[in-house]
């Protein structure tokens, strides 16, 4: 018998009338890893749910089918006997701490204790977890004091140190930065090495296509395909699902570079598997064509008449002694430009600065030849808009449409013309469906939307977004994609602190890249992201289809799949 | 009867406390950040006992002030742990009734709290300090009372009611806005008689 | 990260001490004056808690303790030694204020009351680790659930007063004004508490998953890291503190007799 067997799972919640489940149906195997993919709303985190058993016994609502895990099932066995088998992390790293412990070794044993281990094995347990995490140094830390990524191996060590057969990993690096999301992966890979059989639910396809065996292919409840990741990212129908399979598969996609299984074909999905077909690829490849680069591009940059913001020798730090951002100069443009660096770069805390949220220890700031510092942040709140990471930190209003508002009214617009604004934003960000539901009632990455619609009504002329695309699946980011864009049309500067190098390869024109409080690099993309010193400083990596065409020995600048020409192929 | 006091002893509502007690906090805080007159330190205390019943409620505003005064020192609070459980119990009670759906209700509500504070704060007040809040204003009414030679009790009384009805009454108007913005997903947490329905 | 506790840590007679033998202290120090009656006992309370402040290393500490109780005293001073209504014999006048005699000597009670309940918790509160006090309570059998729920609350506290300046900066980057006549300030009180108060019941719920997948409702018996028990110098702590006591009510009955 399999490990894990699910029949015709079926499941409600409680005051809805959609199906979050409809009818999934598959079996793992011991040691297996299974990815799982769909866009937002799939009912990725519900199936998640279920296997831990609070689907439904915490929610309640309507249930059908069985999963049977060891031979439980899963709907019947209550929570604390079958967590001892199946474990579960989730997305937002301090949510899932227990909120009580005020050390890591104390918040890893917790779950031990509840279980009435004996305190030897305890002991035992969670050291060893602890080092198998690489997290032993922080021991007697308060894990609220870690960062994201720690924390999320604090998380999966308290897990583990339970001994499950099973580990369900529901996008646990959504919420970090790229560093984080490399200490997870990393943890990732070496479980993938132990045995222990693994569900995950993933965004990044192309760790997914790497480490799984089989993937589980979901759109609103129902399950598409089940089936190994080749076949799965070689379907041409994705789009539809909300899913782009990784960028090997795409490029492959794009040169018809696949292998015949039997009446289909399957393109490559990992990096190895694509260099192992180096030989069906093109001899060469042209790349991007480059417009201006170096002195060329600095020449525009100063000869520029609308020099929006001019930042003079910055000194700012929260404390005295220790400065987060040091003598910085920067000339900023109306062009979109995308601030990238790891956690503690000083990104936030320089954009805080050009929103006047925090004064300048030394030097000044000039937004349009004017010293900011000279106007209070209500004042600056019409031109310059800065939309936060968390959304949740400003949503007050019961309905979408009041919440947009409320900006707009700060700044003295008539109600008539808030809400005609406050429409037109709502209708860029691809909300209108939504305009009278409560936000709380939307997923996180909607309430991400409402935030910025709500900053876009006020129409301001700067428009700061710090980290958009987390909690985006593929379609939120390419909604995110044509509000930059057309918000750059229209003539607003866009700023934004990104994680995500894909996507500023894709949509942004300038990079600068920061870390310990200074610019380590500035200029065109194309320039940015193949100076690799500067990238590996700030721990930075290129964007994937950089690294591909690097690793396949293309001279040429590789940014997003359409600098690959359909004419390469000649 | 059974139905108005049942609770439900689940892991939701052992966070549901801590996280009310925060917004104790942070009420009293925020009120004290934009200086107002005020105390707004009971609004998780009423939430609690909005989403959990009374019983959490009371648990939630007893708990409040113990925890407060056997560890930050101030055990002027922890002598008022009856009243907030007082106003815990009886939040969860009005709301159990269903009077927190429309605004009047929600009126009913907060006349019914800040009597139930004042009706068991005064004997509080006259055990522990001989009749007075610590409320200038309310202090003053007391004073007034005093000298005018009416009995301690209603001196002390009155002086509560200036105290507490008002600050009820703002803080229940608020609590009735945010909870009407509660989405479902999370009050269905807390919803006392579903069970599971099968769709095979 | 800031806590909201009151704790020092240090190595001290007092912090060794078991958190029962000071709770013990607790309940003894404000129930000798009131058995016994009389003035010297709350005299002799406060001494008692003077010197184990002393011995803790926590006399700093206090300070603020006091001032905060200062308020409060001070108006039952006045309005008693002003109002209260078995006021006959004049003490003294300060200007058109008149003071009586038995409305102070009435104030001055319940002052001495007020400040040694607030000494003798001092005691604990500044020498226990809030953790340590619910480690305790629940080897006694406290239910760990509500232990768990103590805890909690320190941990949640300093995370939820963090986004407080974060809400505030957004609010204000919309366009909102948080200085200003009442009026204003008022009317920016649901915007800020609004966002904490969603975030955190919505937190709830996925904390309440960690919870369950990390066997909080197990039945279990809970396993303790620590083993915590009465030793010597508790037990001789709590003796000493039940002879005081006995005495007080001896002393009573003495003058009864």
């Amino acid at each position: 018998m399999a490990l894990i067997e699910v029949k015709q799972l079926k499941y409600r919640y409680p005051h809805t009338d959609k199906l979050a489940l409809d009818g999934i149906d598959f079996t793992v195997e011991k040691g297996q890893f299974i990815g799982i993919i769909g866009e937002n709303k799939a009912g990725k985190s519900t199936l998640c749910q279920a296997f831990v058993g609070l689907v439904p016994s915490m929610f309640r609502g309507a249930y059908g089918g069985t999963l049977m895990i060891h031979g439980m099932e899963a709907a019947k066995t209550p929570v604390a006997k079958l967590c001892r088998h199946v474990g579960l992390v989730f997305q937002n790293p301090f949510n899932q701490l227990s909120g009580a412990k005020e050390t890591v070794f104390e918040e890893v044993a917790f779950g031990l204790q509840n279980l009435g281990i004996p305190r030897e094995e305890i002991i035992r347990r969670v050291e060893d977890n602890l080092s198998r995490l690489d997290i032993l140094d922080y021991k007697n830390r308060n894990p609220f004091d870690l960062s994201g990524g720690q924390n999320q191996r604090v998380a999966i060590a308290s897990i583990l140190a339970m001994e499950p057969e099973v580990i369900v990993l529901d996008e646990p690096t959504s919420q970090l930065d790229p560093q984080g999301s490399e200490e997870v992966f990393q943890v990732v890979e070496a479980l993938k090495q132990s045995g222990i059989t693994i569900l995950m639910v993933e965004h990044k396809m192309e760790k997914l296509a790497e480490y799984c065996d089989k993937i589980l292919l979901m759109h609103q409840g129902r399950q598409i395909a089940y089936d190994t990741p080749e076949r799965i990212f070689s379907r041409e129908d994705l789009d539809q699902y909300g899913v782009e399979p990784p960028v090997y598969t795409r490029v492959c996609k794009k040169l018809q570079i696949y292998r015949e299984a039997g009446d289909q074909k399957e393109y490559p999905v990992t990096l190895s598997q694509t260099v192992e077909k180096r030989d069906s690829f093109p001899e060469t490849l042209s790349g991007r064509e480059i417009e201006k680069q170096g002195a060329l591009w600095e020449e525009e940059v100063s000869k520029e008449q609308e020099e929006l913001f001019e930042i003079q020798e910055l000194d700012f730090g929260y404390t005295s002694r220790k400065l987060v951002i040091q003598s910085l100069s920067l000339k900023l443009i109306k062009q979109p430009t995308a601030i990238i660096g790891q956690n503690g770069a000083g990104k936030t805390t320089l954009v805080k600065l050009m929103k006047g949220l925090l004064k300048p220890g030394d030097g000044q700031i000039l937004l349009n030849g004017e010293d900011i510092s000279s106007k209070t942040v209500a004042k600056l709140a019409g031109v310059v808009g800065y939309v936060f990471q968390n959304p949740d930190d400003q949503i007050f209003k019961n309905k979408v449409i009041d919440e947009v508002m409320v900006g707009p009214l700060h700044i003295g617009m008539s109600r008539e013309e808030a809400e005609k604004k406050a429409r037109e934003a709502i209708s860029l960000v691809g909300m209108t469906k939504w305009e009278q539901e409560n936000p709380y009632d939307l997923d996180l990455s909607e309430r991400k939307m409402v935030a910025i619609a709500s900053v876009i009504a006020m129409e301001p002329k700067v428009l700061i977004l710090d980290e958009p695309t987390i909690a985006q699946d593929i379609k939120g980011r390419k909604l995110l994609g044509s509000i930059i864009k057309k918000l750059s049309d229209k003539g607003v500067f866009v700023l934004a602190i990104l994680h995500d190098m894909d996507f500023v390869a894709e949509y942004f024109d300038r990079v600068i890249v920061m870390a310990h409080g200074k610019v380590l690099a500035d200029g065109p993309k194309e320039a940015v992201f193949y100076e690799k010193d500067s990238l590996s400083t700030a721990r930075l990596e290129q964007p994937h289809m950089t690294r591909l065409c690097e690793a396949l020995g293309y001279q040429g600048i590789f940014l997003t799949t359409d600098d690959i020409k359909d004419k390469g192929r000649e | 009867m059974k139905q108005l006091f049942k609770t439900k002893w689940n892991a939701a509502c052992f966070v549901l406390i801590p996280a009310c007690i925060g917004i104790n906090y942070l009420g009293k805080l925020f009120a004290s950040v934009l200086k107002l007159p005020l105390w707004l330190d009971s609004i998780g205390t009423c939430i609690g006992g909005i989403l959990g019943g009374p019983v959490i409620g009371g648990i939630c505003g007893a708990a409040n002030n113990l925890i407060f005064g056997f560890t930050t020192g101030d055990s002027i609070t922890l002598v008022y742990a009856l009243t907030s459980l007082g106003i815990g119990a009886a939040a969860g009670i009005m709301a159990r009734l269903g009077h927190m759906k429309s605004l009047p209700g929600a009126l009913l509500t907060a006349c019914v709290t800040g009597l139930t504070a004042v009706v068991i704060s005064t004997p509080l007040n006259i055990i522990f300090w001989g009749g007075t809040t610590g409320n200038i204003w309310g202090d003053a009414v007391f004073a007034w009372s005093q000298a005018s030679g009416l009995p301690v009790f209603l001196g002390s009384f009155l002086d509560e009611v200036v105290v507490d009805v008002p600050d009820k009454f703002i803080t229940l108007l608020i609590v009735f806005a945010i909870v009407k913005g509660l989405p479902r997903k999370l009050t269905s947490l807390y919803d006392i008689d579903d069970e599971v329905v099968s769709l095979d | 990260m800031k806590s909201i506790s009151l704790y020092v840590d240090q190595d001290t007679f007092l912090t060794r001490l078991h958190s029962f033998s000071k709770l013990f202290y607790i309940a003894a120090a404000i129930a000798i004056p009131l058995i016994g009656g009389g003035f010297h006992l709350y005299v002799l309370s406060l001494l008692l808690s003077f010197c184990l402040i002393a011995a803790g290393k926590i006399g700093k500490r206090i300070l603020p303790l006091i001032a905060f109780s200062f308020t409060i005293i001070l108006t039952v001073f006045l309005i008693h030694g002003l109002f209260n209504q078995k006021n006959e014999q004049i003490l003294f006048t300060l200007g058109p204020l008149i003071f009586y005699r038995e409305g102070l000597l009435y104030a001055l009670k319940i002052g001495l009351n007020i400040l040694n309940m607030l000494l003798a918790f001092a005691v604990l509160v500044l020498t226990t680790r809030p953790a340590v006090l619910v480690d305790d309570l629940e080897q006694a059998g406290f239910s760990p659930r509500f232990g768990y729920m103590i805890c909690s609350v320190f941990q949640i506290i300093p995370q939820m007063m963090g986004t407080m300046n974060t809400i505030l900066d957004a609010q204000r980057s919309r366009g909102m004004e948080t200085e200003g006549n009442i009026l204003v300030r008022a009317r920016a009180f649901l915007p800020l508490i609004s966002p904490v108060v969603n975030s955190s019941l919505i937190n709830t719920r996925e904390r309440a998953i960690a919870l369950e997948v990390r066997g909080f409702d197990s039945k279990e018996k809970k396993t303790f890291l620590q083993d915590r028990k009465l030793r010597g110098a508790d037990k001789r702590f709590i003796a000493f503190m039940a002879a005081l006591l006995f005495a007080s009510l001896i002393w009573r009955i003495r003058v009864w007799l």
